[in-house]
């Protein structure tokens, strides 16, 4: 068969439904769509302030048809610990709680309160669905905007200027039990990872490229292609972390040049060739260092 | 008393923490969109490429599904001779297929041999529609005359078809050689045209035997289908020299089973597929063989399949070389002049024209096979009827300039290829019934037939077309309107050949083809399109949760809740969805 039968390894129904208010072609819907057909209806969900949180819908309404807490920005590990605890106390084990936030709410102001619950392995499940800016509040760069990147506070006459941070090892490093990159383009390796994550105690964490067709200054049809092109151009490689130790790829990677990626977003149009090179040129020497992490899976005792 | 506030579902309590408790689904977020996603199966452009009219993608389709009969019934519908065309078609439907770029063509000639040959161990699927009390002649038993006797049969008629050779076929019996076309699958095919209820009477020339006007007055409609069998002279000296003869002549010995001594050295003058054949079978007659070609290579109108294998077998090719005169020795033929032609400008062909350096050699020769082209022996006996030196004129469906006769064909002034000559007999075969149910239809129906800008379809004339369609648009699916990121390569199955020596030996048919089970998975190479396999793509990727499917497989788009991403049309693997404007 040489179309590839993703239809057969997504599950049926959505629990989230129409008219939410993302915009036009976001891929977060879709990401919590997926994620959450692989999770089912016996989830919390616990929500800092991101675009989501206008996604879920305005009070009376909700688009997830699961409970959803919504928490301030820099909460929401803490208050999903809390929730936690009280399931537990409850005998609701099999409730699974899940963390749903943004780059922001994830690499800057909820750092600390993730670095705790991941220290004190709280069961919970942590996706940090990543759109490389403050998008709700008007496209301001995280430290999860790409070096050179466009952003409100980065205009291209001074584009952003460090590196993105490197999440997945930070969160690696707390030698948690499971941490994983996805993204909407590959449905099926994303719901195996969420569906994988569930089975797991502790605390597991997501990392899941999220394109933003307004923030990204892309075509609101584009966002999926520009997703896979980042995982084939090694810019998103797809991982999993178990234990902090054993690093492993979880599809294979072609190795694109990056240039293609960058030019077909406005965030990145005003960049030199010599600035894409220097983008090549990082991506290169990160992957070299996944190279070398993934080979040492098999060296590691599971 | 708790406060009150009014919400879009009325006036209800304030709760002590804000709690939802509807769904978003009272937000028509459908209003927001300025463009509009639907459901249109377009074309494939393979269908749209084959000369015959064939519904390749449906027949791929089919097989894809498991439905091998089904899958057999469409391409039957089409083709009356899946076994001939799937062994000697030039196959353009390849050309154009949009799996080429990616990791080659998918084999579609290999599949619908594999169909036709699978189509003999089976009895004709003779329609049950409405017979016609009118009953037309056709002349001529090639290809076009076949298939204008096959559809018209299915149409209702009956139908008679006229031959002066002692058995049916045409070219694929007196031109073809039995390496490429061995006579089992030509008989087969035959045999299912005469289960339809066609007779075939042999030996019959009209002109001769029964004479033109004699046809028009027993039919209602005649169908002129008689070929180009005049090899065309090189108007140089020494062409009349015992031992140079025109190669259909060889070949039609050699076809009906004689096997003329050549000598040693025989030259071939040509690069079409008579020069081809006749190179080959020279070979397997034991003679050393030389291709004279006035052109190169790449010039060649033989399919490149047929050069191939001629030069894999052993035939030297001599490029360039432009004869200009036989030698004689004991009053036979011993050698070729020929001129070093060079390449100059392009010609009406598009080709670079040959033109003459001044510089002769000499090939040696016991035998001349000339094979520079083939024309048709309009002879008279219908002399007031339209045409030129290159074939008769016709129009869309066949019709000449007098009301009663069509024509198809290689008689005709059209491409003279098999699958050209199989379409040709279709257009005709629907001209006739047209004009005996004095059916009028405009340009805007006849192209209401077509694929896209291609051959008419019998099925769709009939009303019977099989395929679900979803709104289509009789419009090609490029290559830019598919979503390959869907798809895994598959490398495309190489034909089995015989190895060289083997061949050169005999007559024994030198490509294998294709097992059943191998043809199979071919056949699910194909991407499909243009035409919606439910494959839920669409439905996966839409990020508002706006398209739901049907017991039966169909989609529906909320169109209340969709905002025009187009991220289901970009994802579609085959461009089955088209986004159109929604507003200015
Ligand atoms: C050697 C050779 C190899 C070829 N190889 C290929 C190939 O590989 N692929 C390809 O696509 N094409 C090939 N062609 C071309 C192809 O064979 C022709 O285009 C095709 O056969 C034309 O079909 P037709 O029905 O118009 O005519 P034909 O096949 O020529 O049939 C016409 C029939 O009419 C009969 N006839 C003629 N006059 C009368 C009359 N007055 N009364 C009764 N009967 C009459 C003839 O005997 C003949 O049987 C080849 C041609 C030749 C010569
Ligand atoms: C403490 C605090 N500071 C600022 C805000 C305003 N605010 C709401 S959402 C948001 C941006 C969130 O960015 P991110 O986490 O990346 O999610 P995104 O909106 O990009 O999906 C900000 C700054 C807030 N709600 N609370
Ligand atoms: S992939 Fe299939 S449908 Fe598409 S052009 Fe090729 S044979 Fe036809
Ligand atoms: S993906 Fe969904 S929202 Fe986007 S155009 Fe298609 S149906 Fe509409
Ligand atoms: S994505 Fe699949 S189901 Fe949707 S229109 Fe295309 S072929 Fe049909
Ligand atoms: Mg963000």
């Amino acid at each position: 068969m040489s179309q590839l039968r993703i239809a057969d390894c997504v599950p049926e129904g959505d629990l989230l439904t129409s008219g939410h208010l993302a915009c036009p072609g976001c891929a977060a819907p879709l990401a919590m769509k997926l994620a959450l057909k692989a999770l089912g209806p016996n989830t919390i969900v616990v929500m800092p302030a991101c675009c989501f949180t206008i996604i879920a819908g305005p009070w009376p309404q909700s688009s997830l048809q699961v409970p959803v807490f919504h928490t301030a920005f820099a909460t929401g590990p803490a208050v999903a610990s809390g929730i936690r605890a009280a399931l537990d106390t409850q005998g609701k084990f099999d409730t699974t709680v899940l963390v749903w936030v943004g780059d922001g709410g994830t690499f800057d102001i909820g750092l600390q309160a993730l670095s705790g619950a991941a220290e004190r392995n709280e069961n919970i499940l942590y996706v940090c669905y990543d759109n490389e800016a403050y998008m709700n509040t008007g496209i301001q760069r995280s430290s999860a905007t790409p070096w050179g990147a466009w952003t409100t506070t980065t205009p291209a006459q001074y584009p952003e200027a460090t590196n993105k941070k490197d999440i997945l090892a930070i969160m690696a490093a707390h030698n948690i039990p499971y941490a994983a990159t996805a993204t909407v383009a590959y449905p099926v390796d994303l719901i195996d990872k969420v569906t994988k994550a569930k089975a797991m105690r502790g605390t597991r964490f997501i990392h899941l490229l999220s394109p933003c067709p307004p923030g990204w200054k892309c075509g609101d049809d584009e966002g999926v292609e520009l997703a896979r092109m980042a995982v084939q151009s090694r810019v998103f490689p797809m991982l999993e972390v178990e234990d902090g130790r054993r690093w492993r790829f979880t599809m294979e990677h072609a190795g694109d040049p990056v240039e293609p990626y960058l030019r077909r977003q406005g965030r990145f149009r005003h960049l030199s060739a010599e600035q894409v090179s220097h983008i090549q040129a990082e991506i290169d020497a990160h992957w070299q260092q996944l190279v070398q992490r993934t080979a040492q899976d098999a060296l590691v005792p599971a | 008393m708790p406060e009150t506030i009014t919400t879009t579902d009325g006036a209800r309590a304030i709760p002590e923490v804000a709690m939802s408790t509807t769904s978003t689904l009272v937000t028509r977020t459908g209003s927001w969109k300025y463009t509009r996603p639907a459901y249109h199966d377009r074309v494939a452009p393979c269908n749209a490429g084959c000369p015959v009219g064939i519904d390749i993608e449906g027949y791929l389709n089919l097989l894809r599904e498991g439905r091998v009969d089904e899958a057999r019934d469409l391409l039957l519908a089409e083709n009356p001779l899946p076994a001939v065309t799937g062994r000697v078609c030039h196959h353009p439907c390849e050309n154009t297929c949009n799996r080429r770029t990616f990791d080659g063509a998918v084999a579609i000639h290999a599949v619908e041999r594999a169909m036709g040959d699978l189509a003999r161990q089976r009895p004709a699927p003779v329609l049950k529609g409405k017979r016609r009390t009118e009953r037309v002649a056709v002349v001529g038993s090639g290809p076009a005359g076949l298939a204008c006797a096959y559809h018209l049969a299915r149409f209702g008629y009956g139908v008679t078809i006229y031959e002066s050779a002692q058995e049916a076929g045409g070219m694929l019996r007196l031109g073809i050689p039995e390496y490429r076309l061995p006579r089992e699958a030509l008989d087969g095919d035959i045999a299912r045209v005469v289960a339809h209820g066609v007779e075939i009477k042999c030996g019959v020339r009209i002109g001769e035997h029964v004479t033109w006007k004699e046809l028009t007055e027993l039919f209602s409609a005649v169908c002129i289908a008689t070929g180009a069998h005049t090899s065309r002279a090189l108007g140089v000296p020494g062409e009349q020299l015992p031992g140079v003869q025109p190669g259909l002549v060889f070949l039609r010995d050699v076809n009906s089973g004689k096997r003329p001594d050549l000598g040693r050295h025989v030259v071939v003058v040509g690069g079409g597929n008579t020069a081809m054949d006749c190179a080959r079978s020279a070979m397997r007659l034991g003679a050393k063989v030389t291709v004279a070609y006035r052109r190169t290579r790449e010039q060649m109108p033989a399919i490149k399949e047929e050069v191939d294998d001629a030069m894999r077998e052993g035939a030297e090719f001599v490029f360039l070389a432009n004869p200009v005169e036989f030698q004689e020795a004991n009053g036979r033929v011993c050698a070729l002049v020929a001129e070093r032609m060079a390449l100059g400008e392009p010609d009406a062909s598009g080709r670079r024209r040959p033109v003459p350096t001044g510089e002769h050699f000499t090939i040696e020769a016991d035998t001349v096979l000339t094979a520079i082209g083939e024309s048709s022996a309009l002879e008279g006996f219908f002399g007031d009827v339209e045409g030129s030196d290159s074939g008769l004129q016709v129009d869309a469906l066949g019709g000449t300039n007098r009301d009663m006769l069509y024509a198809g064909g290689d008689v005709t002034d059209l491409a003279r290829t098999v699958a050209d000559a199989l379409g040709a007999g279709k257009r005709a075969a629907i001209g006739i019934d047209r004009h005996l149910r004095r059916h009028h239809g405009d340009t805007a129906e006849l192209n209401a037939l077509r694929f896209a800008d291609g051959n008419l379809s019998a099925v769709r004339w009939m009303g019977r077309d099989p395929i679900r369609r979803v709104n289509p648009v009789n419009a090609v699916v490029g290559v830019d309107d598919l979503n390959f990121a869907q798809y895994q390569r598959v490398p495309r199955h190489a034909d089995p050949h015989l190895d060289s020596d083997r061949a050169r030996g005999g007559f024994d048919e030198v490509n294998a083809g294709l097992s059943t089970a191998e043809a199979m998975d071919e056949a699910k190479r194909c991407l499909n399109c243009g035409v919606c396999t439910q494959c839920d793509v669409c439905l996966i990727f839409c990020p508002d949760a706006a398209i739901t499917r049907a017991a039966d497989g169909s989609y529906t788009i909320a169109l209340d809740y969709c905002k025009g991403c187009g991220l289901c049309a970009a994802e579609c693997p085959r461009g089955a969805i088209t986004m159109t404007q929604d507003r200015p």
